[in-house]
């Protein structure tokens, strides 16, 4: 066996990745489904996991809580908190729904991706190969993953920050109104008063634009953080199950114990980069929030 | 730019599936879980907060309370104090009363056994006189043989208590 690091096993590295989390960075369409996605479908049970749980959780609230009436007031607790902490209490009630919402889910469904099964249960591919996950065999391509993370697609962190994006205006506008978001935004900051004032006029209308880009952005950058973090996640536990055959080890029974231990460390660490992603999402979102419902007296 | 949505898989169908899916989750959550779970902990802060009065205010109660039942056990010590020395007081001077109404009686009984003696005395002086002045007489008679008549006896006996002076 030939255990240095060549460029062929680098390269085989890099092919699993890329084929992690389905073979794709895009989601695929389920068999006979049109454009009903893998990820779609896991956003569905995600949905009516978290729906289920909420329900069953707060069906019957008592003062005395129990074990998961206790958990969700946890949550609700913890990021109500925080989100305060940066919003402002003013702001806070408005903007905490969404933004647990935004929490909880992302924080499901990252999860979700690491119960066994996921990416790795699915329709085509080599059946004959069972040691190695089904995510990096050499015809891959024809694999079709049943169950892909929902925040490994691009479609739901999207979709999370447009959404993220449009009760951001609505808060926006609601607190400082659509001129005290263009004064905010291009107006001269920091109290300037007489001449100087309007000679640096043209120097915030410039900050202005870039201001306007940044925002734009925000959605790109916020959901492109999720959708990387989590699919690069998924292509490290690929890359990890399918070690053995990737360093060449031929033996069947090694490949199958180095594709269950190999992974192991990484999935605590995927579990932490789960709940971090979650938060950061979320903290992001409230920063956000933050910086322009904030009057200018405040500064 | 087509290239970019196709790589990533970014379609029209799928990306509004996940809006949708996501404004489901927000509707459902917001009136079913945080709506109640935050109406549940505020009440609970409210609870709480009053718990915490109540237990400033029984605290407050307590004090007072302890206060009154020192003020009244202050009385109460005064009272029995004052009690104490009045019976003390009181006590003495029945003591005296009876203690002078004892001496009185003693030098009563004393006097009436002085009395008593004195007479006892003066009857047995007489007695003494009496027999000494009868020996007196037998002896004369016997001595002088001569019988003596009651003149005599009477100027012996005379005689006789006249020297004899118990």
């Amino acid at each position: 066996m030939d255990f240095n690091l060549s460029a062929d096993l680098l390269s085989n590295f890099q092919t699993g990745a890329i084929l992690a989390a389905g073979g794709h960075i895009a989601p695929e369409p389920l068999p006979g489904l049109g454009w009903f996605t893998n990820s779609l479908f896991v956003a569905v049970f995600v949905m009516l996991l978290v729906l289920w749980f909420t329900r069953m959780a707060t069906k019957k609230m008592a003062t005395v809580p129990g074990k998961k009436q206790n958990l969700v007031e946890f949550v609700v607790e913890f990021v109500y908190g925080q989100v305060e902490g940066i919003v402002g209490k003013h702001v806070a009630p408005r903007v905490f729904p969404l933004l647990a919402t935004i929490f909880i889910f992302v924080l499901v469904s990252n999860w979700f991706g690491l119960i066994p099964g996921v990416g790795t249960i699915g329709f085509g591919g080599d059946k004959a190969d069972m040691a190695a996950p089904l995510l990096i065999k050499k015809d891959a391509a024809e694999f079709t993953g049943l169950l892909r993370p929902a925040t490994a697609d691009l479609n739901f962190t999207l979709a999370l920050a447009l959404v993220f994006m449009v009760v951001w205006a609505w808060v926006t506008v609601r607190e400082i109104g659509v001129w005290g978001f263009l004064v905010h935004t291009f107006g001269p900051k920091g109290g300037l008063q007489g001449v100087i004032k309007y000679l640096l006029i043209p120097i915030f209308l410039f900050v202005g634009v870039i201001e306007i880009i940044s925002i734009a952005f925000r959605p790109v950058s916020l959901s492109f953080r999720l959708f990387g973090n989590v699919f690069a996640g998924e292509s490290l536990l690929a890359a990890m199950s399918g070690i053995g055959k990737t360093l060449g080890i031929e033996a069947g029974w090694l490949q199958f114990i180095l594709s269950v231990v190999a992974p192991l460390p990484f999935y605590f660490l995927e579990i932490l980069v789960g709940l971090l992603q979650a938060i950061v999402f979320t903290l992001l979102c409230a920063v956000y929030v933050q910086l322009s419902t904030t009057h200018e007296e405040e500064h | 730019m087509g290239g970019i949505l196709e790589t990533f898989g970014l379609k029209l169908g799928p990306f509004l599936s996940q809006v949708i899916i996501i404004l489901i989750v927000y509707a459902v959550l917001k009136k079913y879980a945080f709506g109640p779970v935050t109406k549940m902990l505020e009440a609970r802060r409210e609870r709480i907060a009053e718990g915490e009065e109540n237990l400033t205010k029984i605290k407050s109660d307590l004090e007072q309370a302890e206060q009154k039942v020192q003020a009244m056990l202050d009385e109460a010590n005064k009272d029995a104090e004052r009690l104490i020395s009045e019976a003390r007081e009181s006590a003495g001077a029945i003591g005296e009363k009876e203690k002078q109404k004892a001496i009185s009686e003693a030098q009563k009984i004393m006097q009436n056994a002085e009395e008593a003696a004195k007479l006892e005395h003066e009857r047995l002086l007489g007695e003494l006189k009496r027999d000494f002045g009868r020996l007196v007489i037998d002896t004369t008679s016997k001595v002088t043989g001569k019988v003596l008549d009651d003149k005599d006896q009477k100027r012996i006996n005379e005689e006789t208590a006249g020297q004899v002076a118990l």
